[in-house]
């Protein structure tokens, strides 16, 4: 029932949009026999509603803000980007379904979506077989290359070693003890392998960490903090919390820990989804010092961020967004990146066939908001991007604690798991 | 990393580089030097750190006093630091010389790395218990001290009690001095501490008293040894009641939480037969009520702000038994003989409430103040702290239960409530009108998930999707109890949370909802009517 409806509204708004633009469209640009004119469209696979609506959901916005942006000066290869919304409703399956239909029905020339791995790893195959284009937008365990997926965040190289290397160092709390808490499927598991090999390659013992894992969408901390505060009491050195749960388990996990008076002078906790959305609705003065790592930082230095912040609060007044236009997270910019950097290599290819715009990749560069110069090199779909550990902060943000110095080339397959 | 340590290390330079000129007096505070590291990089800020807790200890008054807003200022980002040194952005005073001034050019504000937030905390603490003015001030910055008695500087303490003008806070800092001289040389001093780390027992304190047993005073003195063991037996035995408190209340805190959701459910689907699956939107609507009365307090009379909590009740009560009974009246009245289709409304329902609720107020997690009454903990005993807001959903659903109960077994409502749950047919044969009922409960039954829905709201998520988390696990507890029975309800609630707190250190939180639900579902086998079941209510 559900799909049927969704089906019928994606092809109504599909069609709608067609008959829209098709009278206003300039003489045809053919490139090929398959081309059609008007405007080329662009597929956002990102739920707006289920456990991850409130993150995903913003990002539809932020590729259409993008889209915009590209529109507003001239469109690529002399046409407009027509931006395609669909809701998978944070159900894995569902995202298959919806890739499967932008790129068959409505032949999308990329796809920006997902935000869980599972998600990614469901896409993947459709996108595969229908040679389709997915820019993923966010940092995640590596250990995929496909030629048809564009992972424009980290790999945990460069996101969570160097966090963790941060921790574990002097200027950091010479972490010794971890304790992993994640939600349970592929992204926590295969971070916290790399992790454990991680730690077994610095000579760390066995019994210095702890795995736990959570049900989707679990809300009931209370039992995982008395064990953090019993095992961090165990002795040992310090202790802290690998945190991998994502969507509103981390609000409610923080909840949970600040009111069992733990600091984060006592156990902090690295919580590698954390982001700013996070934290809204959470009274944060208790949770100060609290750690996150990602490619972009909504205190990011620099007028590339300054720009994108005025932008996206003015896109969000004028479209009526139903999101704040005062936060701005990590794969918000991502996608934003993900859109300019399709729509650059499309204008090198002078195509918008997935095989050519796959060739232009090697040696785009772009000004990413962060302030870094983002870069693809042509041995593989990343991208390099900046390094930045942010510290919870009592205006529900992140200080930057550290960045790094340029952008450590990507590396997909870790040796550590 | 290392370029910008080092560019702020030249910023420091230039801060306090001018200012950093011999002094006369060597012995003596160099304040510009200090003002310097701390707007220097984290090595710096780590020096400044130590220079002020030793000011807490050894400094003059005068010096002390001049110390005492720094590391405060630091910790809460009230610092700015610019080309002639640095303001305190709070009085607005320059720091070095107190005199007041604006912020020059730009003003950069030092963030705390993890570490330094650490042993900033100590010196604002060690400051604070020397030269606060109030007494509960002084307090305060003991009980920061208490947290990590092992960081104590040694004689800081000592200083204190002998400044300590409060008799009680005296005794106080004589009992965490006592505390701290576990490593002492003297053997009589380290007797004592162990004795009093044994007055409050946790993990911490045990891991720090069998470490003790590798001490060679251990093997030479016999007092010792007896004095180690009887507080490691001590500490053990405390620690075991905490972990026994601590999992009966966590058992009991998820269950009032499984109680609040299935309790409404219980009456509705006990009397109608009606499987209500909008409950959890009802639930979700009473939080967002709950939201929209604070929003109103903020407005209308800021002072009462604090009791939001409370004032919402009546309002989430009557809201959601107002939808309730609409939705009653307008819908479900007409598939009374179509259970299956009134199901599927009731789907129908849900998925309009939380979509409509979606476009009103947006997908985010909406922001509550967290009122003195449902904020942090007290430890008690081991490990176990007692938790505010999970004391308040506890006591919430205590309430809850007893109206209830004093509703349907003492009021004529009730009574009439029970006739048509037992027999409807009968019931009506004698003059209940059983229309008016069903619509009377089904109110009843929405405005207690309105009630479950503030209840939560200081314990978890509030947005458009959180009633789904709980209409599962609701109809668990309502199928396992007995439908329609509150004493089911009761003790369903606080069998399946006992038994999740049990499984869950075990197993992990994915294995114990799996064994929940394979414990039902036998139980289920054996006594398919539940625990608790109305004799004689259906064909």
């Amino acid at each position: 029932m559900v799909n049927i409806t969704r089906r019928s509204l994606l092809q109504a708004s599909g069609l709608a949009a067609v008959g829209l633009a098709s009278p206003l469209s300039a003489p045809a640009f053919l490139r090929n026999a398959q081309a059609q004119s008007g405007p080329v469209k662009l597929g956002c696979l990102f739920s707006s509603s289920g456990t991850m609506a409130n993150l995903e959901g913003r990002l539809n916005y932020v590729v259409k803000m993008a889209a915009d942006e590209i529109n507003a000066k001239g469109g690529v290869n002399g046409r407009t980007i027509d931006v395609l919304v669909s809701d998978p409703a944070s159900d894995w399956p569902l995202y298959a379904q919806s890739a499967k239909q932008m790129l068959q029905q409505e032949k999308v020339s990329a796809l920006f979506g997902c935000w869980t791995s599972v998600s990614r790893k469901t896409v993947l195959p459709v996108v595969e077989q229908e040679n389709g284009l997915l820019y993923y937008p966010l940092h995640f365990e590596g250990d995929e290359n496909s030629k048809n997926v564009v992972y424009v965040n980290s790999p945990p190289a460069s996101s969570v070693l160097p966090a963790v290397d941060y921790l574990m160092g002097e200027e950091g709390v010479s972490a010794k003890r971890f304790f992993m808490l994640g939600s349970d499927y592929v992204w926590p598991r295969t971070i916290n392998k790399q992790l454990k090999g991680y730690w077994k390659s610095k000579g760390i013992p066995e019994s210095a960490w702890k795995e736990e894992y959570v049900p989707f969408g679990f809300s009931n901390f209370q039992t995982l903090v008395n064990q953090i505060r019993a095992f961090a009491d165990e002795g040992g050195g310090q202790p802290v919390v690998v945190l991998t749960v994502v969507g509103n388990s981390i609000p409610d996990f923080m909840r949970e820990f600040a009111n069992q008076g733990i600091l984060a002078t006592d156990i902090p906790v690295l919580g590698l989804d954390m982001v700013e959305a996070d934290l809204e609705g959470l009274d944060t003065a208790k949770l100060v010092g609290h750690l996150n790592c990602w490619a972009y930082l909504q205190n990011a230095k620099g007028p590339a961020n300054e720009a994108f912040l005025k932008n996206w609060a003015a896109y969000v007044k004028a479209k009526n967004v139903p999101f704040s236009g005062t936060v701005s997270i990590d794969p918000m910019v991502s996608a934003y990146d993900s859109v300019h950097l399709w729509a650059m290599a499309a204008a090198k290819a002078g195509s918008f066939d997935v095989p050519e715009v796959s060739k232009a990749f090697a040696g785009l560069t772009f000004d990413c908001p962060s302030g870094y110069k983002i870069s693809m090199t042509g041995e593989n779909n990343y991208v390099a991007r900046g390094v930045f550990i942010g510290s919870v902060n009592d205006a529900q943000g992140f200080d930057i604690l550290w960045q790094s110095k340029d952008t450590p080339k990507p590396v997909p397959f870790s040796p550590y798991g | 990393m290392k370029l910008a340590r080092f560019v702020l290390f030249l910023v420091g330079l230039v801060a306090g580089g001018p200012l950093l000129a011999p002094t006369a007096r060597a012995q003596a505070l160099d304040r510009a030097g200090l003002i310097g590291n701390l707007c220097g990089n984290a090595s710096a800020m780590g020096e400044a750190a130590a220079v002020l807790t030793g000011l807490a200890m050894s400094g003059d008054a005068a010096d002390r006093a001049f110390a005492v807003p720094l590391a405060r200022a630091v910790i809460d980002r009230k610092l700015a630091c610019d080309e002639a040194g640095a303001v305190l952005t709070e009085s607005g005073l320059d720091a070095v010389t107190r005199a007041p001034r604006p912020a020059a050019g730009e003003a950069r504000t030092p963030v705390l790395s993890l570490k330094n937030r650490a042993t900033y905390e100590l010196a604002d603490a060690a400051l604070a218990l020397r030269a606060a003015p109030e007494p509960a001030q002084r307090a305060a910055a003991l009980k920061t001290l208490e947290r990590r008695p092992a960081l104590i500087p040694e004689g800081l303490l000592d200083a204190a009690a002998a400044s300590e003008t409060d008799a009680g806070l005296k005794a106080d800092i004589e009992t965490l001095a006592q505390t701290a001289a576990l490593n002492a040389a003297d053997p009589a001093a380290r007797i004592r501490a162990l004795a009093r780390i044994a007055d409050t027992p946790s993990r911490r304190a045990l891991t720090k008293v069998s470490a003790l047993t590798t001490d060679p005073a251990y093997a030479a003195s016999p007092d010792f040894r007896a004095a180690v063991d009887d507080a490691t037996l001590r500490i053990e035995r405390g620690i075991a009641i905490g972990d026994v408190l601590a999992t009966l209340y966590n058992g009991l805190s998820f269950a009032s939480i499984l109680f609040m959701a299935a309790i409404g459910l219980a009456i509705i689907f006990g009397l109608m037969g009606v499987i209500n699956l909008a409950q959890g939107e009802l639930i979700m609507i009473g939080a967002y009520v709950t939201w929209l009365v604070q929003q109103g307090l903020r407005v209308a009379a800021p002072s009462l702000l604090d009791w939001y909590l409370v004032l919402a009740i009546p309002v989430a009560f009557f809201v959601t038994a107002a939808i309730g009974i609409a939705l009653e009246a307008s819908l479900l009245r007409h598939l009374y003989k179509r259970p299956l289709m009134s199901l599927l409304a009731t789907w129908a329902v849900s998925l309009f409430l939380m979509n409509l609720v979606r476009v009103v107020f947006g997908t985010q997690n909406l922001q509550f103040e967290t009122p003195f009454y449902v904020t942090g903990g007290v430890p008690v005993i081991g490990d176990f702290i007692f938790t505010w807001n999970r004391m308040f959903a506890i006591a919430f659903a205590i309430v809850t239960l007893a109206l209830t109960w004093g509703l349907v077994r003492r009021t004529p409502f009730g009574l009439n409530i029970r006739a048509v749950t037992q027999n409807r047919d009968m019931a009506a044969c004698i003059g209940i009108p059983t229309r008016r009922v069903d619509m009377m409960a089904f109110g009843l039954g929405s405005g207690l998930a309105g009630l479950a829905g503030l209840a939560l709201s200081p314990i978890y998520s509030v947005n458009p999707q959180m009633g789904q988390n709980f209409i599962i696990d609701a109809f668990m507890v309502v199928v396992l109890g007995g439908v329609g029975t509150i004493a089911g309800t009761v003790v369903a609630a606080l069998g399946i949370g006992q038994i999740n707190v049990l499984i869950e250190p075990l197993w992990g939180a994915v294995a114990a909802k799996v064994i929940v639900l394979l414990m039902i579902i036998a139980f289920l086998q054996w006594r398919p009517e539940g625990l608790f079941a109305v004799k004689g209510r259906r064909k």
